[in-house]
């Protein structure tokens, strides 16, 4: 029995695994390029990329905690006309598909970066980024479903490529976000971005992050956190869903399947381990092949037909 | 951004390796210094240069941490660190035997002068870097190499014969901040009647010690050396310019940020943005 492990996105966008590499870890692939094999991953889903360069934050940007990482990079990025006619050919020679995320402070920038990267050989896909919490109105979109939705109704309109919307955890019920933003014509959606956290430095009695001294939380820590969200937009919409959050095993990843992913993205984990992607694809591979799968789907598993959307709430009353 | 002026670390020369421990020894103060058998790293690192350990089983510590390469001997690597965090403490407690997987060598080093003098200053846990660069510069030609050695106590200064293994070329001049031994007061202060004649200025410590040492150069005008290098910190991510998190500010216009792992952490003294550097939150120990 073979395994087809390829995943179609919609709309052309075929991966041709389920292991990519999550938007903010990855860069745009050349550091990695040179220290592991890129092209056997699934995607490579790019850092956030707005409409012009951005030089980022003031540091600290980073500060580990327990098992996670908070950053806030700001979006440091060289704006979408340098990954166009720089980037983007270097992508069109590889066989790895280039996802290219895309960020934005109003619905006018969303539209202007996306129609940008439309047809651009090289660019596979796009994953909306939403969800930015670094960022003054980052979150805005990611937050109300309507204007989330506008968001992906302009960008639909100028753009034949596949759009993943990439959700925020930091709403109240992040189902409605999916089930708004795929009406609005995503063709998938991703999730997590990640959680707004704090780390304080008790000695100086002050976040170490600067500004508000909050970051997006990311790395182990908000796995149980991702594989609910996960099985409820699962049980929200019926489009792709890739699956992001604190993945850095293959049994990790495999959970995800079983929340309800189609594919996943591996994140925070490649900053320890360049080949923590590539470990988790054959980890995967090998597990659908002993356990004699056609598709990892078949992992998914099924909620109780009286409760169609999980909700976060303790199953059992102490 | 990407479209930085300055040249960026070779990644292509970096690699991960599974290391050895082979020797923890406590140096007294608080500095430890570790030996590990990394046959790649030894033979390709550069001094300044640094490597990404891994001081413990995943995920705890999550992150890898940055450690200058201190000295090369055959395949092994030496680091030098205190124990002061969930990284470094784990570091503490390997054994020989123990396996310390790395990544290296990356970064930008120092830029070696094929002969004349070269001053080395360096501050506590900056001393890391000097054993190897102090070696290579004399390697290189350089007829002498001082080492000026600031720290707070006499208990926390690396053993000075450690700088020069043997090598009469290579000096050692301490100070501390509460006299126990050398120089009373900071080691920058011993910097200015030292530029005469020297081809390198190279220093390493905490980034408040190298703005006093901007500072102390800058009033020293026109007598420059042609190469004054810093080996600067950052709380750092992955260390090969991914996440973007070791920014430091710089001069050359538009508020941009360089990331310390693939600029630096060496920058010449006149592209850091010191009067940016030294309006930010101390590098919080992680």
């Amino acid at each position: 029995m073979t395994v087809d492990l390829s995943v179609d996105l919609g709309r052309g966008l075929v991966l041709p695994n389920p292991v990519g590499v999550a938007s903010g870890t990855f860069g745009y692939g050349f550091e990695f390029e040179e220290l592991v094999d890129i092209q056997r991953l699934g995607a490579i889903w790019t850092k956030g990329t707005t409409l012009l360069p951005r030089a980022g934050n003031p540091p600290p940007r980073v500060a580990e905690t327990t098992g996670g990482m908070l950053n806030s990079i700001g979006l440091h990025n060289p704006g979408v006309e340098h990954v166009a006619t720089v980037y983007a050919p270097r992508f069109a020679r590889w066989r790895v598909p280039v996802v290219v995320n895309v960020a934005a402070g109003s619905l006018e920038e969303y539209v202007a970066v996306v129609r940008r990267l439309d047809g651009v050989p090289g660019v596979a896909g796009i994953e909306l980024n939403i969800s930015c919490p670094n960022i003054a109105h980052g979150l805005d979109f990611g937050r109300d479903p309507a204007a989330a939705a506008r968001v992906v109704e302009a960008t639909r309109a100028v753009t034949g490529l596949c759009l993943v919307v990439k959700l925020s955890p930091n709403v109240t019920g992040i189902g409605d976000v999916a089930r708004a933003v795929c009406a609005a014509g995503a063709d998938a959606v991703s999730l997590v971005n990640t959680y707004v956290g704090m780390k304080i430095h008790l000695g100086v009695r002050r976040p170490v992050l600067p500004r508000a001294g909050t970051g997006g939380l990311s790395g182990p820590a908000i796995k149980p956190l991702a594989l609910a969200a996960v099985a409820a937009v699962r049980a929200a919409v019926r489009v792709p869903v890739v699956g992001i959050g604190g993945i850095a095993s293959a049994a990790d990843a495999l959970e995800f399947f079983v929340a309800g992913a189609d594919a996943v993205q591996v994140g925070t984990a490649s900053f320890a381990d360049c080949g923590a992607a590539l470990t988790v694809l054959d980890g995967c591979a090998e597990y659908a092949a002993r356990h004699r799968l056609e598709r990892l789907t078949e992992l998914r598993w099924t909620p109780p037909a009286d409760r169609a959307e999980p909700s976060a709430a303790p199953t059992s009353v102490r | 951004m990407s479209t930085a002026a300055a040249p960026l670390s070779d990644l292509g020369r970096a690699a991960d390796e599974r290391g050895e421990v082979t020797a923890v020894e406590h140096l007294g103060g608080g500095l430890m210094e570790l030996a590990v058998r990394l046959p790649h790293i030894a033979a390709a690192a550069r001094p300044g240069e640094f490597a990404q350990l891994r001081c413990g089983p995943p995920p705890l510590p999550l992150l890898r941490r940055p450690f200058s390469v201190a000295w090369v001997e055959g395949d092994i690597c030496g680091f030098v660190f205190e124990p002061v965090g969930e990284g470094t403490r784990r570091l503490a407690a390997l054994h020989p035997g123990d396996e310390l997987p790395a990544l290296g060598p990356l970064g930008v080093g120092f830029t070696v002068p094929a002969g004349g003098r070269v001053l080395c200053v360096a501050g506590g846990l900056g001393c890391a870097p000097f054993p190897l660069a102090a070696r290579r510069a004399r390697e290189a030609g350089c007829a002498e190499v001082l080492v000026l050695h600031g720290a707070a106590t006499a208990a926390r200064l690396y053993p000075a014969g450690r700088f020069s293994r043997g090598d009469a070329g290579i000096r050692v001049v301490e100070a501390t901040d509460d006299g126990s031994r050398g120089h009373r007061g900071y080691v920058t202060e011993l910097v200015a009647t030292e530029l005469a004649g020297v081809a390198a200025v190279w220093a390493c410590g905490p980034n408040p010690m190298l703005g006093a040492l901007a500072a102390v150069l800058g009033d020293a005008g026109a007598a420059l050396p042609p190469v004054v290098e810093v080996s600067l910190e950052a709380p750092m991510g992955c260390g090969f310019g991914t996440c973007l998190g070791c920014a430091l500010p710089v001069r050359d216009g538009g508020g941009r940020f360089a990331l310390c792992c693939r600029e630096g952490p060496v920058m010449a003294v006149a592209a850091v943005d010191w009067e940016a550097l030294a309006l930010l939150p101390p590098a919080h120990v992680a």
